[in-house]
């Protein structure tokens, strides 16, 4: 197989108009999803340290 | 770090590997299609023939076959599609679970599964919108009857409604256990639309929305598309593992609680 196939070049020659459109949608794809996971993790991060403080608490 | 947070999060690496590895073969390797036709002021060096001469635009320009640059979208939106009909469908298995056996992670797993699917969803509608408009129209503004008239886009569109009834029925009941019977019953009858709208291309082929396989596929488009379905499904699952591990997570932090106020 090809690197890169050659219809390839000659699309981005001729099917500019339509780039905004695949841009947006990886953008908003990515975005969603690595800031969904982030959240989470976040979210994770915090109870586990709430949990080790309450855990410090019980012992003492 | 728990096991289950460490697997998730080895999950999605691969997700993410994969899915960029699909991306760039998409814009690289993979072969192009036509769809419609492109004007330029002069001749172009270009391996797509001209439009037939009768459709020829009479102002000195020339008409050449499109070739189809928003169909790249095509490598994410439908791995994100399958993720999401995927992830329902366990959703839908932990909420028959829950009603036999009436155990509550049944109920934190298909809450959690619905709450990925929500999230798959709308990914999937957002970019099925953004192929739709270079795709299907001149002017985006005929986007609602457009979408009206094609029946994977309203059974999808039905589906994700029902899916955001899941959770104004779940935040509307305030007892624990009805409220968990409640959303498991209501998950298994939404879940009813995931195959509707799956079929629906196949059952009625005269839309305009590909049906995939039946559309024919050339060999370079089908290796960046199976691994962005794999990377898709990894990065699925890698969320619905991290959320249950933050449920599980919070659900010790409640007991922990409990005992020290107890």
């Amino acid at each position: 197989m090809e690197l890169i196939n050659p219809t390839n070049t000659e699309l981005y020659k001729l099917a500019i108009h339509d780039a905004p459109y695949v841009i947006a949608a990886y953008a908003v794809l990515w975005v969603a999803l690595v800031g969904y996971v982030t959240l989470i993790l976040r979210r994770m991060l915090k109870i586990e340290k709430e949990i080790d403080v309450l855990e410090d608490a019980v012992k003492k | 770090m728990k096991k289950e947070l460490k697997w998730a999060i080895v999950l999605a690496v691969i997700g993410g590997l994969l899915t960029t590895v699909a991306f760039v073969m998409a814009f690289t390797t993979a072969g192009v299609r036509t769809f419609g036709f492109v004007d330029t002021p002069g001749a172009v060096d270009t391996v797509y023939p001209l439009a037939p001469p009768d459709s020829q635009p009479t102002d000195g320009t020339l008409r050449y076959q499109r070739p189809w640059f928003s169909q790249k979208i095509f490598y994410f939106h439908v791995p994100l599609a399958e993720a999401s009909l995927l992830v329902f469908t366990l959703a839908a298995v932990f909420a028959v679970l829950f009603l036999i056996k009436r155990k509550k992670s049944y109920d934190t797993r298909s809450y959690v599964g619905m709450e990925t699917t929500l999230v798959f969803s709308v990914g999937t509608m957002i970019t099925g919108v953004l192929w739709t408009i270079p795709s299907w129209l001149s002017d985006w503004t005929q986007i609602v009857p457009v979408m009206m008239a094609e029946p994977r886009l309203v059974t999808y569109l039905f589906m994700l409604l029902l899916v955001v009834a899941y959770f104004v029925l779940r935040n509307s009941i305030d007892d624990e256990e009805r409220r968990a019977v409640y959303s498991s019953v209501f998950a298994i009858v939404a879940w009813l639309s995931a195959p509707i709208t799956f079929f629906i291309t196949r059952i009625n082929p005269n839309g305009q929305h590909p049906v995939v396989f039946q559309s024919g596929m050339d060999p370079s488009n089908l290796i960046p598309f199976i691994l962005g379905q794999l990377g898709m499904l990894a990065l699925g699952f890698a969320i619905y593992s991290l959320r249950i591990a933050e449920e599980s997570s919070r659900e010790a932090l409640a007991v922990i609680k409990d005992s020290f106020e107890g």
